[in-house]
């Protein structure tokens, strides 16, 4: 049963007009990584890739994870199908498990393509030459699971859900690892970028970094990320779980 | 057996279902009540979608929120015309019996025993999306029955069914209740449910009105004469005699002659004494019809009183 659960909810997330937005960006990644290739003859493979990857990959990665997590529950409820769901023989924690788990899943396989045809495109045809190739995949799977349980505990709490999960990819995950001090450990893509562990874009002119709203140095650990990651998505998703197995979900429209 | 215990239902200051008890055992019983009167909610309830917020709901003893021995045991049709609409009718109908817990083998070979049963075997391989509104509510019957339920709760199923579709739906529900199966089947169409069956809930914003049978029901409604229509070629010396009644309330002549319209009170008693008066008194009786004891004049005269 538990198998079923996941490869049909894996069949549901694969579906081609899902994916097609998602494949399309990757192959624009792959282009721009080529352009960049013959603009920026100056830099190093390496940075060429960090600016690359980071743009196109890694923050696109919470905006996929908003929309195939809201997926998930929300979108049941709002499609009104949830009812076939909730009405069958099946424990309400194994279903959500199984469809974030399949929702992760998705996210994170369509990151590594990123990474990898971004990676085919600054190095010319050769991307496991890329020393940072297999970190970025670690990083991309612990980030899809850790916004995915974000997302999910999200979208049990509050309806209308995909608009609160967009603003906090694009704008808590934009600006908060850029702010001053110590504040950029509340972002998820800050441990992302600490498992990555690219090279550093900080400038040594301060001018420079407030231009480009570069404040602090990440001073994460690849380890604390790790952790701290695999934390944040055990807890929510266990949260996540309890919740969903202890209240109602029905679709409010239709509440007599 | 399902059983409402004093069952409320409030969605924050509005009432769904109000102080509802009741009992439903096998057979077919119809759920009827206005849009709005509280139907769904009550499905719900015994589906486990909702929880009462005051009050009781057990199906076989067993509280149902969320509960998957009682997801075992009932099959529901909801009201919504939602679906998986990219599916074909044969995948979703397959896809709900994996999630009933069946092997591929037998979920494969329930789909396509249930979906010979609702008529739709040989157009079920087209999308959900291309589907008529009564090819959807076959389809709906089709996943509620592949598990051969002991209960089955089936929320506004005719709508959207032809005429043919729709005695072929109601002869299904009438062997699946000899069989001993719960049937509980929501209406706000009164005639449907007086094709169905006699046994009833009826609800009105929020409350149970009446329940058992039609006719009972009807019994009780003291406050409101039965009317009933006299077709006698002595239409002037037949209302003579039934004047002097006790319990006839009105009398009138029914348009166009040989017919006598009565308002009467305690309708059994008023039939024998009108057979004792035929009797005396050579009185030719051709018919005898009462026009509001049907489901509609009950539903009207429980809701204004």
């Amino acid at each position: 049963m538990e198998s079923y659960l996941y490869a049909s909810s894996l069949r549901e997330f694969l579906r081609g007009r899902r994916l097609f937005p998602w494949l399309l960006l990757a192959l624009a990644g792959m282009l721009l990584a080529f352009v960049w290739h013959y603009l920026d003859r100056l830099s190093s493979d390496v940075d060429r890739y960090t600016a690359v990857s980071q743009m196109l990959v890694f923050h696109v990665l919470a905006l996929s994870s908003a929309i195939f997590s809201t997926a998930i529950v929300s979108q049941e409820v709002e499609q009104k199908t949830i009812v076939y769901l909730l009405t069958r023989p099946v424990t309400r924690w194994k279903l959500l498990l199984a469809r974030y788990i399949a929702s992760a899943t998705v996210v994170s396989v369509l990151g590594i393509l990123g990474a990898f045809l971004v990676s085919f495109g600054i190095y010319q045809g050769h991307p496991f030459t890329n020393t940072l190739l297999w970190r970025d995949v670690m990083s991309l799977i612990f980030g899809a699971f850790a916004y995915g349980a974000l997302f999910l505990m999200v979208s049990l709490l509050i309806n209308r859900a995909m608009i609160v999960c967009l603003l906090f990819a694009f704008g808590w995950e934009t600006i908060v690892p850029k702010m001053p001090g110590e504040m950029y450990r509340l972002s998820i893509y800050s441990h992302i970028l600490a498992i990555a562990d690219h090279p550093s874009t900080q400038s040594n002119n301060p001018l420079v970094n407030l231009i480009t709203g570069t404040f602090s140095a990440n001073t994460i650990t690849p380890a604390g990320a790790y952790i701290t990651l695999f934390a944040v998505t055990v807890i929510l998703t266990a949260l996540s779980a309890a919740w969903f197995t202890h209240f109602e979900y029905v679709p409010r429209e239709d509440a007599e | 057996m399902i059983l409402l215990d004093h069952a409320s239902r409030w969605y924050g200051q509005v009432i769904g279902l109000n102080d509802v008890s009741a009992q439903i055992g096998p057979g077919l019983t119809a759920l009827l009540g206005m849009n709005g009167a509280g139907k769904s909610t009550m499905l719900r309830m015994i589906t486990g979608q909702l929880r009462p917020t005051t009050g009781n709901v057990t199906v076989f003893g067993m509280e149902p929120f969320a509960n998957a021995n009682v997801y075992r045991r009932i099959g529901y049709c909801p009201e919504i015309d939602n679906f998986y609409e990219h599916m074909t009718g044969r995948y979703f109908v397959y896809h709900l019996a994996r999630l009933a817990e069946f092997s591929r083998e037998e979920a494969n070979r329930r789909t396509e025993e249930v979906l010979q049963t609702v008529g739709m075997a040989e157009r079920a391989n087209r999308k959900i999306a291309g589907y008529s509104k009564g090819m959807r509510q076959r389809i709906k019957l089709a996943q509620a029955m592949l598990h051969n339920p002991d209960v089955f709760l089936l929320d506004e199923p005719l709508n959207g069914l032809d005429p043919v579709g729709r005695h072929e739906y109601i002869q299904l529900l009438h062997s699946l209740a000899l069989q001993g199966k719960i049937i509980l089947v929501s209406s706000h169409i009164l005639y449907e449910v007086e094709q169905m069956t006699s046994a009833l809930l009826l609800l009105h914003r929020g409350r149970l009105l009446a329940t058992g049978d039609l006719r009972v029901i009807r019994s009780f409604i003291d406050r409101h004469p039965h009317q009933i229509r006299i077709e006698t070629p002595e239409p002037r010396r037949a209302a003579g005699l039934l004047a002097g009644l006790d319990n006839v309330v009105s009398l009138s002549f029914a348009p166009g002659g040989e017919a006598l319209q009565l308002e009467v009170r305690d309708p059994n008693s008023f039939y024998d004494a009108l057979t004792s008066l035929s009797l005396e008194h050579a009185l030719p009786i051709h018919g005898l019809s009462s026009p509001d004891n049907n489901l509609e004049s009950v539903f009207r005269y429980l809701v204004e009183a």
